[in-house]
């Protein structure tokens, strides 16, 4: 684990937007208390800018009317919560023992040698960036890519180089 | 007492208290069980593991006893190789990444974290990888330092945020062994009652910057008190110290349990208050400006006394009973009009329905229980007609402005007997100093009509007398606390069944015919 409690600070003021705002009206009815609502509405954010922002973490806990110090917690307890900008296109590659068997370690050293990046980092262009997680729930189909939120499985080198070519 | 309950600790038979925790009940009978994070005004939270007993029962090898309530013939294991073993490797992870910086840390000497290490295992570290680097000194507001490297996460400060000022500033950020408190960026502590939170935390990662350096723990004095910042009366230690070729000095106030007046807390302001007992006192008798020995001074005062026509004799709220009654004999006697007007020790509305009171006086229920006259009308007549004003320690300062008061008092000498120097001592005739309430014994009456008692805590090189003693060398008939007690007792029927220092400690609650038992 490393430390995530440094949060980046935009400088302004965050909102959802129209689609998102009603998104968290939909949801908030679904649950007993609001609170509830934290995890959600962290996802909403980070749909909607690619990572989450200090300003957006307290916009998050007013809106739900619990204490920022505990939005705080959750975003930094869960690491699927980017709390820095990332590339365009995110790619999250599995490193636990089923797809790390089939291979993960050819296509985090092909992403490493043909775009340049090692997990955790972003492409200088902001086209990628790249990050190892834990077990994506795919093992039957491994090794597994998430790119943007999407699945590719039964990865290999050649289908990642095809892949990528699609992205921008 | 309430209903008790048998059961066994390590084979032998107990008799505990029913309806609490295993580490309540059992505490209560002075075996202890360790633990971190459990505290009784904030629930069992169960994470710090260090509180895994036994309970023979079939259930799993290891409960936690915060979580157990104690139940009649409960078999409780506390002294077992494998629970040892379990304390054992608790401390031995929470001191991975602790910096057992104890020689400079201020919580050393009441640290639960020491104490454990010392009385459960001392493990020898076996870590060969570097410790976690955290913050050492994050300001986090309302006076409170934090030091992310010694916390043990056992979240007692968050869930105090949570639940009792429910302000919630605090939280846990990160896992693991990257795990810390923290405030959100840009929202720090904020609440009135910050200051417990280093009380509340077991070991020194919240300190007080107001306390941080300034003292050894072991070297302090304690003394318990009643604080007079407000009408509540929070129960309180006295933390005090004489340094060598010094004078005694209070070092901090801390909240001390009475569950039917302040339970564990005390408000920030009164926990801060103790400054005033160190500092701005008045010193030397005065009389015209010139310092003058007491009884000099005591000497003027009876010629004026005796010169004046009309007396006007005012008292102030935080006196205590005995120096009430001892006043309010003087007054009688000296044929004056006694008044307790003290309208400005009132803030309305700074009260919070928890600790904090609007009214920021000590006793004023006292003085209402002694028949006393506190309108502003009465105390303003009374003064426009008199020639002599003796003015027993209430701040007139808080009630008028300066120039009001110098137009109240312009024909009226002023016989200030004062604690602390202040503008109306200035003004005054003659200045006779005090003792705080630090400094003697008495008795004060709460909101909630609750009598406490309150013994000497400090003793000052130069001890001044206090209001009592000084209204006894004035001419108050009531020569000792012993004499003014039993005046006390014409007024308070139940204190017939007790002698002055033998109050119960969790103070006695006065029902409405005592408390309205006034002579007319």
């Amino acid at each position: 684990m490393s430390d995530r409690s440094q949060l980046i600070s935009t400088g302004k003021p965050f909102q959802y937007d129209r689609e998102r705002d009603a998104e968290f009206e939909r949801l908030v009815k679904r649950y007993p208390t609001r609170e509830s609502m934290i995890l959600p509405s962290l996802w909403l954010i980070q749909e909607q800018e690619g990572w989450i922002s200090q300003e957006a973490i307290a916009y998050v806990a007013d809106r739900i009317g619990t204490f920022a110090s505990m939005v705080y917690e959750a975003v930094t307890f869960y690491t699927m919560y980017q709390l820095h900008p990332m590339g365009r296109n995110h790619l999250c590659v599995c490193r636990t023992l089923s797809c790390w068997l089939r291979g993960k370690q050819e296509i985090i050293d092909y992403l490493k040698n043909e775009i340049g990046i090692t997990p955790g980092q972003i492409s200088e262009d902001g086209r990628f960036s790249l990050e190892e997680v834990e077990c994506l729930g795919h093992c039957g189909t491994a090794p597994v890519v998430q790119v943007n939120g999407e699945f590719h499985e039964d990865m290999n080198v050649d289908k990642l180089k095809a892949l990528l070519a699609t992205l921008k | 007492m309430a209903d008790t309950i048998k059961l066994f600790v390590n084979g032998v038979e107990v008799e505990v208290e029913a309806g609490k925790n295993l580490i309540d009940a059992i505490g209560a009978v002075g075996i202890e069980i360790p633990h971190l994070c459990y505290h009784p005004a904030l629930g069992a939270d169960g994470n710090c593991r260090m509180c895994l007993v036994g309970i023979e029962d079939g259930r799993p090898p290891l409960v936690p006893a915060c979580k157990t309530p104690a139940q009649a013939g409960m078999k409780v294991l506390l002294d077992a190789a494998h629970i040892k073993k379990i304390q054992r490797d608790v401390m031995e992870l929470e001191l991975i990444n602790h910096p057992t910086d104890c020689p400079i840390c201020d919580q050393a000497g009441e640290c639960k974290l020491q104490d454990y290490y010392m009385s459960y295992g001392r493990p020898e570290s076996r870590m060969t990888v570097p410790q976690v680097q955290k913050s050492k000194k994050l300001d986090f507001g309302c006076g409170v330092v934090h030091d992310q490297e010694r916390c043990v996460t056992c979240g007692r400060c968050v869930r105090f945020c949570r639940q009792i000022t429910k302000t919630g500033e605090l939280g846990i950020i990160n896992r693991t062994d990257d795990a810390r408190v923290n405030i959100f960026p840009g929202r720090p502590l904020n609440n009135r009652y910050a200051l417990n939170v280093v009380d509340l935390c077991p070991v020194g990662a919240m300190t007080s910057k107001d306390f941080r350096f300034k003292q050894r723990v072991w070297f302090l004095k304690k003394a318990p008190g009643i604080c007079h910042g407000c009408a509540k009366g929070c129960n309180i230690t006295i933390e005090h110290n004489r340094e060598k070729y010094q004078d005694d000095i209070i070092y901090r106030f801390r909240p001390r349990l009475n569950p039917q007046v302040n339970g564990y807390f005390m408000c920030d302001a009164g926990r801060l208050s103790y400054r005033q007992e160190n500092e701005g006192r008045l010193l030397e008798a005065r009389l015209s400006s010139q310092i003058r020995p007491l009884s000099d001074v005591l000497a003027a005062c009876n010629q004026e006394i005796e010169r004046a026509g009309k007396i006007v004799v005012l008292l102030s709220p935080n006196c205590s009973l005995e120096q009430m009654v001892a006043v309010k004999t003087l007054s009688a006697k000296l044929g004056a009009s006694l008044s307790g007007f003290s309208d400005g020790y009132v803030k309305a509305g700074d009260g919070d329905g928890y600790l904090i009171q609007d009214d920021k006086s000590a006793n004023r229920a006292g003085l209402t229980l002694l028949g006393i006259d506190c309108t502003q009308e009465t105390f303003e007549e009374a003064v426009r007609e008199a020639q002599l004003l003796i003015n027993f320690n209430n701040d007139l300062t808080r009630s008028y402005t300066d120039s009001e008061l110098k137009k109240l008092l312009k024909d009226t000498k002023v016989i200030a007997v004062a604690t602390h120097n202040d503008r109306l001592t200035a003004m005054a005739d003659i200045a006779i100093p005090v003792a705080t309430s630090s400094e003697y014994a008495g008795c004060l009456i709460n909101c909630d009509n609750i009598l406490q008692a309150f013994a000497l805590a400090v003793s000052k090189n130069q001890q001044p007398l206090d209001i009592g003693a000084i209204a006894a060398k004035l001419g108050s008939p009531l020569q000792s606390r012993a004499e003014q007690f039993a005046e006390l007792r014409k007024y308070i029927s139940i204190l017939k069944d007790f002698e002055a220092d033998t109050l119960p400690a969790e103070g006695l609650k006065l029902n409405d015919s005592e408390a309205a038992n006034v002579t007319a």
